[in-house]
């Protein structure tokens, strides 16, 4: 029982790490990035490319998908995003649904419905309480918790962080006070592209490469998104280990079960309490 | 708009919605054509066409729900695997008609569409279009799981419609799906025109403002649901009597995206635009087949995956095209065309 609890937290840890991203674009522009998940997807194949046919090396590849992550997310912003600003809020939801799509279908162009995994996966188990964990399911964990941290100092303590709130609540009062509106835009889309990097890394790991991968924007950070509350840091973070636990113990007694449970969690999180266990209540607004 | 000189004198002419000779006289071309085109098309174009019609009553159906009363669902595919299922199971476990299980098709999908617009008592506007994604997934595992009665993975097989004991050719039943997607338009178009309809636009353009002139705002969602999933639902039941096999991976969130992604193109809020919509979207797949073989002739090393990439890709581009330079879609384009020529030696 205590391994299957603890996969659970490791797999929420993914998840949450997965849902940050979905935060970070939301509490600073009101935008859902639903094509957050094929931008994970796209990067992850991008570093295997780099490793495997061009043989860089580790870090210069890393260093290298870090850029493009950041090259990646400002040019979406610039060219699809920008154009829908002050569009209805479903009409941005369709934008990112169909660059969703356009992902998908480049990456399935390039690399085929092909299956990859890093080579550069540390090996052996490590133990812990008894129970064998894999290594890159610790190293996601951590790397959620370390997310996590940076992405509360960053709206809480910065100056950034400061004028991203101001955008996403409205752009009007955020141009007459100063702040740079597009800029913020594009500043928010470029680290939400590196956090899609370095969940593309991580996934990559802990999983394998594969055209599917991308559906955990959707299954599961879209999920935790709703649980935590749309705005909510700290929420995003116990959504994702809920969810993952969630998923382990209905896995456990009912195999078939597993692939519902977060579906069956957010209508009840719908009907109950629409504005998440940590959101701002207003959900009129949307 | 009526051309110059059409006067409504009487209540009637006020009602109809085909007003003058040269639109009768149109209509009447219009459905010859697609009568006599069964007939000469190449057989891979008469399935093209059959999917299009189904297809296209399912695209209406999103037209009502989203395009009227603008509750967005992004869960029509599953809705239609509920009228597939209800046909299949009582066709073959029950031995009803194919023409009994039509009615029950939809019922029986609209119901499924109820309760799943519940939650729009508390929810709107994203969070309804999440729990519509979430009826999607949680529809299709069901008909997975529930295997004694689904046939689960594998699907079941589906009576085909026997007319005087012969199996329907492609081309028959190419007449019967192009009779149900007119009877289909006659009946959206003439939902839009009720007490109904007008509710569901008040909902759309402000559901506050409906709600206080005395629109109960559950009741006129819960409704748009019904019928937006009922549409679905006939065209499961065509979909499921057409391939006389279904299963449940022929009904994919994807598909639900397709159809959202149709009215977008069409122009949303008008039963011409939904035909429309869906209709460029199937051309621009059907071109695909053409492009992809050269293309991978061309390139032989991406040649097994250019199909599925590029339909995807040119589907997604079309879409973000009509999003961004003409969001009111290919309808209004073809309105102001019609008023152009209608006008013509004259600009106003």
């Amino acid at each position: 029982m205590a391994d299957i609890v603890l996969q659970g937290f490791l797999v929420g840890g993914l998840y949450a790490l997965v849902a940050l991203g979905f935060v970070l674009i939301f509490k600073s522009s009101q935008v859902l990035n639903l094509a957050y998940g094929e931008m994970i997807a796209i990067l992850s194949y991008f570093l295997y490319f780099l490793l495997d046919s061009l043989e860089f090396p580790l870090g210069v590849a890393i260093l290298l998908m870090f850029v493009a992550g950041a090259g990646l997310g400002f040019l979406v912003e610039r060219s699809f995003i920008r154009p829908l600003v002050g569009q209805p809020f479903l009409a941005l939801l369709m934008m990112t649904l169909m660059l969703m799509f356009l992902f998908k279908g480049i990456m399935v162009l390039i690399w085929g419905g092909e299956s990859y995994s890093f080579t550069f996966a540390p090996e052996g188990m490590y133990e812990l309480g008894g129970v064998s964990i894999l290594p890159s399911a610790l190293w996601a964990f951590a790397a959620a918790i370390f997310v996590f941290l940076l992405l509360a100092f960053l709206f809480r303590y910065t100056k950034i962080g400061l004028a991203m709130r101001v955008v996403a609540a409205d752009h009007a009062v955020s141009q007459s006070l100063g702040i740079k509106v597009k800029r913020i835009f594009s500043l928010s889309w470029v680290i939400s592209g590196v956090f899609a990097a370095v969940c593309g890394i991580l996934l990559g790991l802990v999983t394998m490469i594969t055209p599917t991968m991308g559906d955990i924007g959707l299954g599961k950070g879209l999920v935790v998104l709703l649980l935590g509350g749309m705005t909510s840091i700290p929420g995003a973070l116990v959504g994702g280990l809920i969810l993952g636990l969630a998923e382990a113990l209905g896995g456990y007694y009912w195999t078939d079960l597993r692939e519902i449970i977060p579906w069956i969690l957010m209508l009840f999180i719908l009907i109950v309490r629409p504005w998440g266990m940590f959101g701002e209540r207003r959900i009129e607004r949307i | 708009m009526l051309p110059c000189g059409t006067f409504n004198t009487r209540p009637e002419e006020d009602l109809a919605i085909v007003r003058t000779k040269t639109q009768w006289f149109l209509i009447v071309v219009g459905l010859v054509f697609f009568v006599t085109l069964g007939l000469f098309s190449p057989e891979d174009w008469v399935v093209w066409l059959i999917l299009l019609g189904i297809t296209a009553i399912a695209v209406l159906g999103l037209h009502i729900l989203t395009g009227l009363c603008g509750q967005f669902s992004m869960g029509q595919a599953a809705f239609m695997a509920v009228g597939a299922y209800t046909a299949a199971v009582f066709g073959s476990r029950y031995g009803l008609s194919p023409w009994a299980t039509l009615p029950l098709a939809g019922i029986f999908a609209g119901l499924v569409g109820l309760l799943f617009g519940t939650p729009a008592l508390r929810i709107k506007g994203f969070y309804l279009v999440m729990s519509t994604i979430a009826a999607q997934f949680i529809i299709i595992w069901i008909l997975r799981e529930w295997d004694t009665v689904t046939g689960g993975v594998f699907g079941m097989a589906v009576p085909a419609i026997k007319i005087g004991g012969e199996k329907l050719s492609d081309v028959q039943f190419w007449w019967l799906t192009l009779g149900l997607l007119v009877v289909m338009i006659i009946l959206a178009k003439n939902i839009q025109r009720t007490a109904t309809g007008r509710r569901f636009v008040a909902v759309r353009d402000n559901d506050l403002a409906a709600e206080v002139i005395g629109v109960n705002l559950f009741r006129t969602k819960l409704v748009a649901f019904f019928i937006g999933c009922f549409f679905a639902g006939i065209a499961g039941w065509l979909w499921a009597h057409f391939y006389t096999h279904i299963s449940p991976e022929q009904f994919t969130f994807k598909d639900s995206l397709w159809f959202l992604g149709m009215i977008i193109v069409g122009g949303m809020g008008s039963t011409t635009g939904a035909v429309f919509g869906a209709t460029l979207i199937r051309l621009t797949d059907k071109m695909v087949d053409y492009i992809s073989p050269l293309l991978s002739d061309a390139f032989p090393s991406i040649g097994v995956q250019v199909f599925p990439a590029l339909s995807l890709i040119i589907f997604a581009l079309v879409v973000i095209f009509f999003i961004m330079i003409e969001p009111r879609g290919l309808y209004h384009r073809f309105q102001r065309l019609r008023l152009y020529y209608q006008l013509h030696p004259f600009s106003y």
